[in-house]
């Protein structure tokens, strides 16, 4: 009797996946069930917006920035803004930083809200992202009535924030703090130490320090690797000095130091930190103008800029380069999603189909910031 | 023997972390349901629940327009068409044209924080569909007409003051800049 014959597989998974958070293409290389190697393949959503910025301006392009990231899409305003801003010489009054401190965390709640929902799906358990949703949507309305929008915000202007937080909106924002802290230990044990989703987790896509190092990997897969770095306590920006909060580094507790269940903890950890944030600004909020006077004719001196900004998924960097014009001669966004695509190659090998979803989610990659 | 202790405190821990959340979704029998049954089904029109900066389908007064053809620059997409040529004999601005294209209106609102007057205002209203593109472009104008003349001290035309009052507290409260002045919202 002839042994079977046994042969690889290369299977297409994407762009139109349902657990590929957009549109993203893998071509996956299995030896039946194992992978070889999953190819990331991107460009799908690519949409020039670094060019768009050469041809619209700088006060045209902050709504575009909402497109780049649009599930954190305050952070790449405040990039932009902070960017024009540096080149320019402009400072912002105290409380516009105040506000801008304020929509972001508020927003990187909701964020990493909707990335740990999303990684639960993914897995199969589909209550925990309705839940999520609903506390996102709480943060969506409160985000709503500071500046018009649920999701591409456009709430900064080169100089602050276009609008002053409304009466009454401290209040709010602080009740629904007081709401939201009981709801993570809800939701913690709901799914976060079910023991099932646990063992899916741990010990999964073990990323080591070094290779995250290596492999430029930011935001909290960098963190759940062990390595403390974050923007906002090492190259402090905005008004972040002025308050006392930890940076949740992952402790391997479940398994491998580095694995998907670290990258979720930190996450998790992250949206109670920045509950401590909120608290902290909205109680020193000083009074004062939200916007410093700006030309309407925005021409920033030539020259280049670097600005690194703590987004929701990492150190996202904006370069702008200006001729003296009304209009930018170069833009570059250096986005944590595109560097995360880049380590799904070599962690596939040896890991389940299956367990590429897990990887997906765990990583925290959302599409549009991968291409731009 | 310690195979066998593992193997039944996973399991052990399984059952209990599983149970405690059926506990929270069980709880939530209890709870006040967040979902609404939009759209007939309201007490209220959502429209009407919205926040005052809400960002919803552009409208303009075209009774005072000054035909300045601030918003049309400060669109970065050019969803905005204005035609607004001189008058020979009167020497006043003309509007003949008045287009906004819903369709490509992305409501980022550099529109209307640039227009003197707040002719040019966003709605809560976000109900936009339609069969076809072209029933998405909003004509303004239909017979051409002059445009708003700021006149020194208050507007005295019984017509135009409310609209302008309209207006200029759209500007005041939401629209430009750093407009609102922070009052009542003090740190105590």
């Amino acid at each position: 009797m002839s042994t079977l014959r046994t042969e690889e597989m290369t299977l297409n998974m994407g762009p139109q996946h349902p657990s590929t958070h957009g549109v993203l293409r893998f071509v996956v290389r299995a030896d039946g069930e194992v992978m070889r190697e999953a190819i990331p393949d991107v460009g799908y959503l690519h949409r020039s917006i670094e060019k768009i910025a050469e041809k619209v301006g700088y006060r045209g392009f902050m709504p575009y920035t909402d497109r780049v990231d649009y599930v954190c899409a305050m952070f790449t305003n405040q990039g932009w803004g902070m960017a024009c801003e540096k080149l320019a010489g402009i400072e912002v009054p105290k409380r516009g930083e105040y506000c801008r401190v304020i929509a972001a965390e508020f927003n990187r709640i909701a964020s990493h809200l909707l990335s740990v929902g999303a990684m639960a799906m993914d897995i199969g358990a589909m209550t925990p992202f309705a839940h999520v949703i609903r506390e996102r949507e709480m943060i969506n309305d409160l985000i709503e009535e500071l500046c018009g929008a649920r999701l591409t915000f456009n709430y900064m202007r080169i100089g602050g924030v276009a609008w002053d937080l409304p009466p009454g909106w401290r209040e709010k924002a602080l009740a629904y703090l007081d709401h939201f802290d009981p709801i993570l230990e809800e939701y913690n044990a709901l799914i976060s130490w079910n023991k099932i989703y646990v063992e899916r987790l741990a010990n999964v896509g073990v990323i080591t320090a070094a290779d995250a190092i290596n492999y430029n990997l930011v935001g909290p897969n960098l963190r759940a690797c062990g390595i403390k770095w974050d923007i906002r306590k090492d190259i402090a920006y905005s008004v972040y000095p002025d308050f006392e909060f930890e940076v949740p580094v992952g402790n391997g507790q479940w398994g491998k130091l580095g694995d998907s269940m670290d990258r979720y903890v930190v996450r998790i950890r992250e949206m109670a930190e920045s509950s401590k944030i909120l608290r902290q600004a909205l109680k020193k909020i000083p009074p004062g103008a939200v916007l410093a006077k700006v030309v309407r004719n925005f021409k920033p001196p030539a020259g280049e800029c670097q600005i690194r900004v703590e987004s929701g998924r990492g150190d996202m960097g904006w370069y702008l380069v200006s001729d003296g014009s009304g209009y930018p001669w170069r833009v570059h966004v250096r986005t944590g999603s595109f560097a995360a695509m880049g380590i799904i190659q070599k962690l596939s090998a040896g890991l389940m189909i299956a367990d590429l979803v897990t990887l997906i989610a765990s990583l925290d990659v959302i599409a549009p910031e991968i291409d731009r | 023997m310690i195979v066998v202790s593992e193997y039944v405190h996973n399991i052990k821990d399984t059952v209990s972390t599983i149970f405690e959340g059926m506990a929270v979704t069980a709880s939530h029998f209890m709870r006040k349901p967040y979902t609404v049954q939009y759209p007939d089904r309201m007490p209220v029109r959502v429209q009407d629940t919205l926040p005052f900066r809400y960002r919803g389908i552009l409208d303009v007064d075209l009774e005072i327009c000054t035909g300045c053809l601030a918003c049309e620059r400060a669109c970065p997409i050019d969803c905005i068409v204005i035609v607004a040529e001189k008058d020979q004999q009167t020497r006043q601005l003309l509007l003949s044209q008045f287009d906004i294209d819903i369709a490509k209106c992305m409501y980022c609102g550099l529109c209307s924080e640039v227009c003197p007057t707040g002719a040019i205002h966003h709605t809560t209203e976000f109900e936009g569909a339609d069969y076809s593109l072209e029933s998405l472009i909003r004509r303004f104008v239909q017979d051409p007409l002059m445009a708003y003349k700021a006149k020194k001290g208050p507007e005295t035309d019984p017509k135009i003051a409310p609209i302008l009052s309209r207006g200029m507290a759209y500007l005041d409260q939401w629209a430009q800049p750093g407009g609102e002045k922070p009052g009542g919202d003090e740190p105590a």
